[in-house]
């Protein structure tokens, strides 16, 4: 470690690291400096050149230029605020700043440098890409390149990248085609991390029809992460848990039923567990590791990339399908309502899960997908004060769920939740303790061993795409693997509001963590509904009627 | 002319028997300094490379072929006259970097010098006796003027995007596939063996690509300080000449007689030159013309990476199309000065700061070039 160099930035002296950058320097010491294609993660590519300032009397981009000694920096000269207006105005012309979304990250950069919608008139005039997840539309595209950058180089998938020169340049699947034609996991991140809104998910606000439509009986199950981070886009604080609002959120605005997507995720570990004990039981090469399949972003990925492992993957559906199935069978036979009538709707952190829902094999019982985002809109739209409002149950026919349901919506906690099961059913002792600490690191790739009836079980998760790749080269190592496409799991999802720190994603895994701590129940096979469906409905895991409503197959696609 | 002279691989033959050390001092000696525009000196680029032997092993040298300067036609010339001494020189820079792979970067539209080039380098390396010992590959250049750049050039050899990449490193440290790398020029490489073997090697010697407005257009080999009216009464103007441009990228000045040319008049008013390129621009032409087609260059070979240079290069190019039509005014030439300034400043490599040198320069020196179209409606 080099020693610290003196340098002034706005008249104020600093000690700073001549290995650090303006930027973070700056940032460091409360300087706010804008800019759009900065990445924490990834080597500054400096393309947006917003983050001007000067040095020395030169402008030069603070993202990627490290200050000399006895430098004198200004941030906010004429000169500086000048540039930063002329290059926001040049890439986009027709970005008007009260137009953008306050959650999309670009509005504190239009805000702080302020464009004239005047000067330049846009020349794009492409094609939007309506997939039945992602739509990307490049004539709102200010080329910063942070999508590309994270879907190469932090979930290795490269389904998207530049094409065509100058003024042509753009970003494009492969070969010009729509994304769902390409090998696209459909997970999002490339449009968590635009900063102008250029890439939204497909909008099933149309929910709104049913939700008019008395005939209809409409019903919303919300997943784990949602109530983790709906409260970031009314202004509360990271981490918050706001599941009694929620409730009362989605009665408000309209839906007849709200019922929990955890107790979804107990089904699924009732399933999963009772499949990996059957596989170790035959201990049949081909089928271990077996792999968890609660996420649509994984499972696309393995089809594309990895089609050599459809035998080692689990064939339970995820848990919003699983639950969808139950809410138009179980819960339809209870109630007494046709099922025909019931209109379905997942509240998801991703939107992977809406390409899902479109999938035939599934014979799915979900018929909307909204992500959090979409449901911030919602209760925009209705203009409730969510903030204050009273806290309601969900209800209680599919409306009770464990503790091990609820950390589904992190990384490492399916797997801990299906170990929880797996481990009780199998050796019939109770766990000591259910947490597993191992599981709950901010890690990439997490690992333990746990032995089941004198049999060594080695384990292992990963989040994230280039995390999942590098596990999977020593796969042979483990017999159960946790596979999650988005960094940190779901509470990181493509759906999920745009976060601008990391740290902000272990603060909502800490807040499901909380909520396993407190439940009644924190074993998905002590959940009473759980039990329940299988003596009245289901008989036990894996049964023939089991087997037909909560599991599912895989096909291989194409590599490109 | 010097560039010609012909080593017959007695320069390789003196570089092995002195070693590494004694070449590059030589070179020092001999004042050899880079011919692709940045005069930086040859023997310190190696240098550089070659403190970096504890770290990798594996050095690449590229030669740099993609002349893509409008109005530069020197390296087509040497590639075409004495590219036996060329690959001598690419023989000699391997030895002392102890390269293994030498790529030469052969610009798109060369394409057809290719097959004879391909040959040459055999017959060499089969006289030299080196064919096991080096890989001289041939990298049919993708096209882009950016691809001359040093960053961009490594990017596009390794199957990449050409796209200038932000510096450091620079590729005496990471450079190809992450190794040390060295880029030099066509001329830079000939001069090496020429400069090696004989002691009357004149360093100050340039090679001038002309064209224009002249009667005898072609490359001339002159002093660094030749008097412009020495230069004009040979290549002989076909009208009165009004101004001259230092290739696109420097800009458009006036033509005055008594001017020297060296680095310095050159690089006068902030205008780098590429290669010692000159273009005479006759009196009966207008100058927006003249923009209006470096223009349309740029616009097509930014590369896209920044904003200023991809966004900004298309807004001059359709100001300066109004301004043909005659349908400006004042202030549509203040934002083309305002543009031109901003691209000048804020972009990210030597590509996109220079390009619009034509606009600023112009502006200044020909405005009545402007006012007459304007005048015209």
């Amino acid at each position: 470690m080099k020693t610290k160099i003196k340098i002034d930035i706005d008249g104020k002296t600093i000690n700073a690291s001549p290995e650090k950058t303006i930027l973070t320097i700056c940032r460091e010491n409360g300087i706010k400096i804008p800019t759009l294609c900065f990445h924490k993660s990834l080597f500054p590519e400096a393309r947006c050149r917003v983050c001007l300032v000067e040095m020395n009397g030169k402008l030069v981009t603070s993202c990627s230029t490290k200050p000399l000694e006895n430098a004198k920096i200004i941030t906010n000269s004429e000169r500086v605020i000048k540039a930063r207006k002329m290059n926001l105005e040049l890439m986009s012309p027709d970005i008007k700043a009260n137009e953008l979304a306050s959650d999309f990250e670009a509005k504190e950069v239009y805000d702080q440098v302020g464009i004239d919608n005047e000067r330049f008139k846009s020349l794009k005039d492409y094609h939007p890409d309506l997939g039945a997840a992602i739509v990307r539309n490049n004539n709102k595209c200010v080329n910063c390149g942070k999508c590309v950058q994270v879907c190469g180089k932090i979930q290795e998938i490269y389904a998207i990248d530049f094409a065509s020169r100058a003024h042509n340049e753009h970003v494009t699947p492969y070969d010009e085609k729509k994304l769902e034609e390409i090998a696209c996991i459909q997970c999002g991140q490339c449009l968590i991390n635009c900063p102008v809104g250029a890439i939204v998910e497909r909008s099933h606000l149309e929910v709104i029809k049913a939700l008019n439509n008395s005939e209809k009986h409409v019903v919303a199950q919300t997943a784990p992460a949602i109530r983790a981070a709906l409260g970031e886009l009314f202004d509360m604080k990271p981490g918050t848990l706001v599941s009694g609002k929620m409730i009362s959120a989605l009665k408000k605005v309209g839906f007849d039923k709200v019922f929990d997507v955890d107790l979804g995720a107990d089904m699924t570990i009732m399933e999963e567990s009772a499949e990996l004990l059957k596989r170790l039981k035959e201990n049949k090469k081909e089928k271990l590791p077996m792999i968890t399949t609660c996420c649509p972003g994984w499972i696309l990925m393995m089809e594309h990339f990895y089609p050599e492992l459809i035998p080692n993957m689990s064939t339970c559906k995820s848990p919003h399908e699983m639950l969808g199935m139950l809410i138009k069978s179980y819960y339809a036979e209870k109630a007494k309502i046709n099922p025909k009538k019931i209109v379905v709707v997942s509240i998801m952190p991703c939107t992977a899960k809406k390409f899902e829902s479109t999938r035939k094999e599934l014979n799915t019982g979900v018929d909307y997908v909204l992500t959090t985002r979409e449901l911030g809109r919602l209760i925009k739209m209705k203009n409730l004060d969510f903030k204050n409002l009273e806290d309601e149950n969900f209800d209680s026919v599919l409306g009770l769920a464990s503790g091990a349901g609820d950390i589904f919506g992190t990384a490492g906690g399916v797997m801990e939740a299906a170990l929880r099961t797996a481990y009780e059913i199998s050796t019939k002792k109770k766990l000591k303790k259910v947490e597993f600490k191992n599981l709950r690191s901010s890690k990439g790739i997490r690992e333990g061993i746990i032995v089941l009836n004198d049999k060594k079980i080695n384990y292992a998760t990963a989040s994230g795409g280039a995390n999942i790749r590098k596990l999977l080269r020593n796969k042979d190592k483990y017999q159960f693997i946790e596979m999650m496409a988005c960094p940190g799991g779901c509470v990181g999802g493509g759906g999920q509001p745009i976060y601008s720190d990391e740290k902000i994603l272990g603060l909502r895994a800490k807040a499901l963590y909380e909520q396993d701590s407190k439940r009644e129940f924190r074993r998905s096979h002590e959940n009473p509904i759980v039990k329940d469906i299988y003596k009245r409905y289901l008989g036990e895991p894996l049964s023939k009627r089991a087997e037909k409503l909560l599991h599912t197959k895989y096909s291989e696609r194409s590599k490109f | 002319m010097q560039i010609l002279r012909q080593t017959n691989l007695e320069a390789l033959k003196l570089a092995k028997e002195i070693g590494p050390e004694k070449v590059l001092d030589i070179l020092d000696r001999k004042n050899l300094v880079g011919r692709g525009g940045a005069n930086f000196p040859l023997a310190k680029k190696w240098r550089l490379a070659l403190k970096n032997k504890n770290k990798s092993k594996e050095i690449f040298l590229i030669c740099n072929a993609d002349e893509g300067e409008p109005g530069t036609f020197k390296d087509k010339f040497i590639i075409k006259n004495n590219p036996e001494t060329l690959i001598e020189g690419i023989l000699i820079a391997a030895y002392v970097l102890n390269a293994k792979r030498v790529f030469i970067y052969l610009r798109n539209e060369y394409n057809y010098l290719r097959e004879e080039l391909e040959g040459k380098i055999k017959e060499v390396l089969k006289k030299s006796e080196m064919e096991n010992k080096i890989d001289i590959e041939i990298v049919r250049g993708a096209g882009a003027y950016i691809c001359g750049e040093e960053t961009a050039i490594m990017q596009s050899i390794m199957g990449y995007r050409g796209q200038a990449m932000y510096k450091p490193p620079y590729p005496t440290d990471e450079g190809l596939w992450k190794k040390p790398t060295v880029l030099n020029n066509v001329e830079t490489l000939t001069c090496v063996p020429q400069a090696l073997l004989y002691e009357d090697w004149n360093p100050n010697l340039r090679l001038f690509s002309i064209s224009g407005d002249v009667e005898n257009p072609g490359i001339y080999e002159w002093e660094i300080g030749v008097k412009m009216s020495t230069i004009l009464d040979t290549i002989k103007p076909k009208q009165e000449i009004k101004a001259i441009s230092f290739g696109c990228f420097g800009g458009v000045m006036p033509l005055d007689k008594n001017s020297l040319i060296n680095t310095d008049t050159i690089c006068k008013e902030d205008c780098q030159h590429g290669a010692f390129t000159i273009i005479f621009i006759g009196k009966n032409r207008n100058i927006v013309d003249v923009c209006l087609s470096i223009a349309k260059f740029y616009t097509y070979e930014s590369c896209g990476k920044c904003t200023p240079c991809r966004e900004g290069t298309i807004r001059i190019l359709n100001l300066l199309k109004k301004v043909r039509d005659g349908e400006t005014d004042e202030k549509d030439l203040k934002m083309l000065g305002e543009i031109a300034e901003h691209i000048k400043e804020t972009s990210l490599c030597g590509l996109g700061q220079s390009s619009t040198n034509h606009i600023v320069t112009s502006l200044e020196h020909f405005k009545q070039d402007y006012q007459k179209y304007m005048n015209k409606k």
